[in-house]
């Protein structure tokens, strides 16, 4: 057990050390000046970065999760496969594929660029939200009928918080995958960071790439740590103990 | 370790079968003219005994490196790109001047050039006809005035490279004295911004004066009346070493570079993106056509 813990202290010393040794090769590069020189269009890519995000996430959220639930009920399970199948589809095809494929239907730009970000993250918080209500303990739904609950009762009272840890699990996943996915929306015109990250790679200049990338990673890695406290907020304290046990 | 090391002796193996083959590696970058291009030379020179490697789709300054570092032999490249984004020089208005220039900057980087082409592949502002005709638009100096009158009103579609590169937007801002404002700059890729404008999602985009698009979708350039886009003429640029070993490979592109010019580009461009034919079927058609490759 020690010399566990010694090895992963070790590992994330020295990971720690090349992220510190990045930063301090691309600062003395002045590889951020396009953040301070350029600072009206970083915010504005910024900006449009997190809209792309927030609206296709809030969609999936918004359409997967009842998805989920819904299916989970007894009278939809037999179309299980059918959502479950289409939903898969939507992840397997490439997502370069989906904004090709929507310009013809969407035309170019924003709206093209949330629709295919949004299929993307259908998937995870679907899966997610199934898989947590069907691995809650039969005999826990029993003792709830037992006790006389409704069904709408058992549903929020029962299911959804023993499911949360699962659900968010999900929508953590599908915001995280995203925000590094949204960089591909300059190909269609959404605008964003990859803006920059693509300029970076057309012109070979790392001032640009690393201006754009690095950012999109803070985002990312910032709101996975976000999610995470939300996370800890919103599960309850007994739930958390058997999941981490 | 024996693993190790018969691996290698495979390996050498391999690249000692190709000794006394003619190989050759041909860039391109990342648009039709380019695949025609470099598909045409690959067919010139195959038919010639080379043994030839295409390295395709890559942007200008990407395929740029790749020449420098002789991981690309040869590529057909722009007066004008070089000139500006690589030597970051002024623009010059003559082709030949141009060209020299070029040729007597680059002699230091080991690459030569040679066959300089009337393919005149420069840079343009497109407008549809009836919103050119609407707003009283006809030269970039009549755009930079209404912009400057409506602020905020017109957008543009561009690629990453346009809008960031010296001779790309931001010269031409300066040059003409206006602002699109960063919102308005839509960046998409190259592919996309004829169809952009065509849908009526903006206003502006930019072209090539090659490009097949501009008369498929009935589109007008505006007159770029302060002379700001430099020649950007299609001409050959080779790695010194490589054209010392294989000397023809000179004559061989000359014959290319002698029957284009914009016209048959156009012509072709128009075969493959708006009819949607395949770029070898184009490139190999011409070719016989001319009489350049036998059937």
């Amino acid at each position: 057990m020690k010399r566990k813990k010694l090895t992963s202290l070790v590992v994330r010393c020295i990971l720690y050390a090349l992220v510190a040794l990045f930063l301090f090769w691309s600062i003395k590069n002045h590889y951020y000046d396009y953040i301070f020189t350029n600072s009206s269009t970083f915010l504005l890519l910024l900006r449009q970065h997190l809209s792309l995000v927030l609206v296709s996430s809030l969609l999936a959220i918004v359409i997967a999760v009842p998805m989920g639930i819904l299916i989970t009920r007894k009278s939809f399970r037999r179309a299980e496969w059918v959502v479950s199948n289409t939903v898969n589809f939507g992840q397997t095809i490439p997502s370069l594929a989906v904004l090709a494929l929507m310009i013809s239907i969407l035309g170019i730009g924003f709206k093209t660029a949330v629709f295919a970000l949004f299929i993307y993250s259908l998937l995870p918080i679907y899966r997610n939200t199934v898989a947590g209500i069907d691995s809650i303990d039969e005999n826990l739904l029993d003792a709830a009928k037992g006790m006389g609950m409704t069904r709408v009762q058992i549903l929020f009272k029962m299911e959804l918080p023993n499911a949360a840890y699962s659900i968010l699990a999900g929508i953590r996943t599908a915001i995280v995958l995203n925000i590094g996915t949204a960089a591909l929306a300059y190909v269609v015109g959404g605008g964003g960071l990859g803006v920059w990250i693509f300029t970076g790679i057309q012109l070979f200049d790392n001032g640009y790439l690393i201006s754009g990338a690095i950012p999109v990673t803070l985002l990312a890695v910032g709101v996975d740590f976000g999610l995470r406290l939300l996370e800890n907020k919103l599960i309850s304290k007994g739930i958390r103990a058997t999941v981490e046990s | 370790m024996a693993i190790m090391i018969s691996l290698a002796l495979i390996l050498s193996s391999c690249s000692s079968i190709g000794v006394g083959e003619k190989r050759i590696s041909v860039g391109g970058k990342n648009f039709t003219e380019q695949y025609l291009l470099s598909e045409m030379t690959a067919f010139l020179l195959e038919e010639e005994g080379f043994k030839v490697k295409q390295m395709n789709n890559l942007g200008s300054t990407v395929v740029r490196k790749a020449l420098e570092n002789n991981q690309v032999d040869l590529m057909w490249e722009y007066t004008g790109t070089a000139l500006i984004t690589y030597m970051k020089q002024d623009p010059i208005a003559d082709p030949d001047k141009t060209f020299e220039k070029v040729k007597d900057l680059d002699a230091k980087n080991d690459i030569h050039w040679m066959n300089m082409s009337k393919v005149n592949n420069t840079y343009a502002l497109a407008m549809t006809k009836e919103k050119a005709e609407e707003l009283d638009i006809h030269s970039i100096s009549d755009l930079g005035e209404y912009i400057n009158d409506h602020p905020d009103e017109l957008t543009i579609a561009s690629d990453a490279e346009f809008a960031n590169r010296q001779d790309g937007l931001p010269g031409v801002e300066k040059k003409y004295g206006f602002d699109f404002g960063a919102q308005n700059i839509n960046q998409m890729d190259i592919g996309l911004t004829q169809r952009a404008l065509d849908k009526g999602q903006v206003d502006v985009s930019v072209a090539f004066e090659t490009d097949a698009t501009i008369r498929a979708y009935g589109l007008v350039t505006l007159e770029d009346d302060k002379q700001f886009f430099p020649p950007y003429r299609a001409a050959v640029s080779v790695n010194k070493e490589v054209l010392k070993k294989y000397p023809e490979v000179e004559e061989i592109t000359g014959r290319l570079a002698e029957k284009l010019d914009s016209e048959i580009m156009r012509e072709l461009n128009y075969k493959v993106d708006i009819e949607g034919n395949s770029v070898s079927v184009v490139a190999y058609e011409w070719l016989v056509d001319n009489g350049m490759i036998e059937e």
